[in-house]
């Protein structure tokens, strides 16, 4: 890898590139909403419009998803959201680094969402009523074999959680990557310039269809991808959160 | 019958020993990375060209839901891209093992 990656724009040395990468996107955040709560209307203007346009969205989806007390969580699904979304659309700009395609940082986005649901069940339901369901609605002789399986599969939603979208981002960065690299001075543009025969009639052409390739069709695709992720994983924590709440309402 | 598969297999068991052997002898090839690469990219073909059957049935069947009741799209979109991601969650998973297998160093 090191050999077709380019070391990102910014970089320290005493500092990991996601963790710094990940300060930068916290910046973005506090500053984009620091300015549209400035000047708070009623009316909303300018980036507050904008704001409320896409917390609206996520407080659609808590209506949809966990019912009426859904609104709750807001703060917790809408910083998730946004915090992952603003890192995955930051991986599509040629040499920043997109945090949530480092696994550490899409494991401790998880793990939040891992602890958090499980004490909001808690607290809803007591901590033995809460471990109950665990075992779910067998005869008795089962449920010790049905609440191994249900902790092994909790404890597997963190992983499949961070994983998906790890998977992601890495993948689509690779895949820049590469066609970054066999595009550019190192790959055919390069022996396009070198003035070979060969380079111009060959490797000019394919230059630009490489281009084009990128350009049309990768790069929407990226978008799309960054935008369904960050869905996935909001849609799958308050479906969490709505398994740990719901329960209540059965017994 | 028996005794020619008996002898194929073994034969074929002993062919990446002897080969190894030799490599050794000629002075050393890495064949576990040679290995790592083989598997990365034959385990990752599948997964990916399994993950297209998977997933092309998921959007294909929500596809003809979509055409039989145009009005819940929405709800029929959000529960595809739910099933599209677990299933791609599983290629994803090979994915990592591919990408550990290739440039982690053992």
């Amino acid at each position: 890898m090191e050999i077709i990656e380019h070391p990102p724009i910014l970089h320290i040395a005493a500092i990991p590139d996601h963790i710094l990468y990940t300060w930068i996107v916290m910046a973005i955040l506090v500053m984009v909403s620091l300015v549209a709560g400035r000047r708070l209307s009623l009316v909303p203007t300018g980036s507050q419009n904008f704001m409320e346009m896409v917390l609206e969205q996520f407080v659609k989806e808590l209506d949809d998803t966990i019912g009426h007390e859904g609104r709750r969580y807001l703060p917790l699904i809408a910083t998730l959201g946004l915090f992952i979304l603003a890192s995955n659309l930051m991986g599509l700009v040629p040499g920043l680094v997109a945090p949530t395609a480092n696994l550490n940082t899409t494991a401790a986005c998880a793990l939040i969402v891992f602890v958090t649901y499980h004490i909001i069940g808690v607290r809803k339901q007591g901590f033995i009523p809460y471990m109950k369901h665990f075992a779910g609605p067998v005869p008795l002789a089962l449920k010790p074999l049905m609440f191994v399986i249900e902790i092994i599969s909790h404890c597997a939603r963190p992983l499949s959680l961070s994983l998906r979208l790890f998977g992601n981002m890495m993948a689509g960065h690779i895949l820049f990557a590469i066609f970054f690299f066999m595009m550019g001075f190192d790959g055919v543009l390069g022996w396009a310039l070198s003035g070979s025969l060969g380079g111009i009639v060959v490797g000019a052409p394919s230059a630009v269809v490489m281009f084009v390739f990128v350009v049309g069709f990768l790069l929407p695709l990226k978008i799309l991808v960054a935008f369904i992720q960050t869905f996935i994983f909001c849609k799958l924590a308050m479906l969490y959160i709505a398994a740990a709440v719901e329960e209540v309402e059965h017994h | 019958m028996q005794r020619i598969l008996t002898v194929s297999l073994m034969a074929i068991l002993a062919v990446p020993g002897m080969a190894w052997a030799q490599a050794a002898a000629a002075g050393g090839t890495d064949f576990t990375k040679a290995f790592a690469v083989l598997a990365a990219g034959l385990g990752f073909g599948l997964a990916a060209g399994l993950c297209g059957i998977g997933q092309g049935r998921a959007a294909g069947s929500a596809a003809e839901a979509i055409a039989r009741q145009p009005g819940a799209v929405a709800r029929i979109q959000t529960a595809m891209l739910l099933g599209l991601a677990f299933i791609e969650s599983l290629t994803l998973f090979v994915f990592v093992i591919a990408v550990i297998l290739l440039f982690v160093k053992s």
